[in-house]
């Protein structure tokens, strides 16, 4: 086997987006009681005494252990999604160890893979008598694949890791204002070219890896982009409409009744059917628009402290102004956009069959 | 051609769900017998049954994550391919199907 098809049967890329699967919904449910705790006076404490706190407190504190421990989560689901049920335990505490280490949310990834592809390698290569079955699962993969990428990650990775993650958060903190530009643009427009899917999701987790280390205006120029594109093509009918222009059919106008609350809250998939009708220009336009709005959100340095929330994330920015800006702008190009280039249409809907790509036998695995 | 199978995406809330009216679309075009199961995130949804899944010619996995349940199509045919190339070729993923069942 050569390298590309070793690379292409470990498959790395679908471990990592299986894991990502699994942490979306953490970020959500605890990214929207942080934003609510901090947005309400509360701050994250170390611990909670009893009769010390308040609900607000509370809530952040809730929200704040549970994303501290995102490193363990992708740890986990990475190595799970590697080597199945006996992943899950060695991934857990590679996770904490990472944690431990400062290495992160790089290291949760990288302990992982480690302790992923360590389970799966002695369970393939290590045959025990039938007497000793029993111990496989409950002390030979669980104790061996642990110990070894727990202290793998302790003594070997770790440290280096954490250096490197250090030395690009104090990159990025150093940058330039015109270096935050293009990087915002950057963000903004690689996180909604694919409304979600796979380069949205990488893209989500190098942001939020970047919050982890105290860097919190790219998640919040990605968040922001995903909350103001629903709106903005929700915006784009009204300027559709001044421009004497019919550019969406009835379903896709019901469509958006539930895609511009979804993106309020920052759930931009809602938006997806309406891009499938025109993918070219529907993706023209998000992505010039999550330029602009990317791009506003770093120069002028919104930067919430909680990496979900869509406009709940605002209360927790040191300058609300800024990320209210970004939204703005981004709402206003993408629905702009939109409008223009989008073609007139009439409002009945019609299934019309399209060119479709050829399939590359490449993307086609068979058994 | 009877076909099942499974679509399951990243965030599972829209590319699961689109890819398998996709495909359920372009395979009853070709009039094929069609169904789908979705694991999203809020769980398996239209799951297949032991008797839909000995029916079927052939298997095909619409998925970009790790799913659950693949050991109920051993010794079946089964495709594998990524949501996206479900979504975006729909009908040619079908005529796939029908070149790969034949043989």
């Amino acid at each position: 086997m050569n390298i590309k098809e070793i690379w292409k049967a470990a498959n790395p890329k679908g471990h990592l987006l299986t894991a990502i699967s699994f942490l979306i919904p953490i970020v959500c449910g605890a990214g929207f009681i942080i934003a609510i705790g901090m947005a309400l006076g509360g701050t994250a404490q170390n611990a909670l005494v009893p009769g010390n706190f308040d609900l607000w407190q509370a809530l952040a504190t809730m929200g704040g252990k549970a994303l501290g421990l995102l490193p363990v989560v992708i740890a986990c689901g990475i190595s799970g999604s590697i080597a199945g049920k006996p992943g899950i335990a060695p991934g857990f505490v590679v996770g904490l160890a990472a944690n431990s280490i400062s290495a992160g949310f790089i290291g949760g990834m990288i302990g992982g893979y480690l302790s992923g592809y360590i389970a799966l390698a002695i369970i393939k290569n290590v045959k025990v008598p039938s007497w000793a079955r029993g111990l496989m699962p409950t002390l030979i993969v669980p104790f061996f694949a642990s110990i070894s990428s727990g202290l793998i990650m302790i003594y070997i990775i770790g440290t280096p890791i954490g250096i490197f993650t250090d030395g690009l958060t104090s990159f990025l903190r150093s940058m330039s204002t015109s270096s935050n530009l293009i990087v915002g643009a950057i963000i903004g427009a690689l996180c909604i070219v694919d409304f979600g899917g796979p380069i949205n999701k990488t893209c989500f987790a190098f942001v939020l890896t970047l919050q982890a280390q105290g860097v919190n205006e790219p998640i919040t120029a990605l968040q922001l982009v995903n909350t103001a594109t629903p709106i903005g093509f929700g915006f784009a009918y009204f300027v559709g409409k001044l421009l004497r222009k019919n550019i969406y059919n009835d379903k896709e106008v019901e469509t958006l009744k539930s895609a511009v609350p979804m993106g309020i809250v920052n759930i931009v998939e809602g938006s997806i059917p309406i891009v499938m009708n025109d993918i070219i220009r529907g993706i023209a336009a998000a992505a010039i628009g999550g330029a602009a709005g990317g791009a506003v959100t770093m120069v002028y340095g919104a930067d919430a402290t909680v990496p979900f929330g869509g406009v709940l994330m605002l209360p927790t920015m040191s300058h609300p102004m800024a990320g209210i800006m970004a939204l703005l702008v981004n709402i206003f190009v993408t629905g702009v956009v939109y409008a223009v280039i989008k073609k007139n249409v009439s409002c009945e809907v019609i299934e019309d069959d399209e060119e479709e790509e050829d399939i590359n036998l490449d993307d086609i695995k068979i058994n | 051609m009877n076909i099942v199978g499974i679509s399951a995406c990243t965030v599972g809330i829209a590319h699961t769900y689109i890819a398998q009216e996709k495909i359920e679309a372009a395979a009853k075009k070709a009039g094929d017998n069609v169904k789908i199961e979705t694991q999203g995130t809020i769980g398996i949804e239209n799951a297949l049954t032991d008797e839909d899944i000995a029916q079927a010619d052939i298997v095909i996995l619409a998925v970009d994550v790790k799913i659950s349940g693949e050991e109920r199509f051993a010794g079946k045919k089964v495709i594998k391919v990524s949501t996206q190339t479900a979504i975006k070729s729909p009908n040619k993923l079908i005529e796939k199907l029908h070149e790969l069942g034949r043989q």
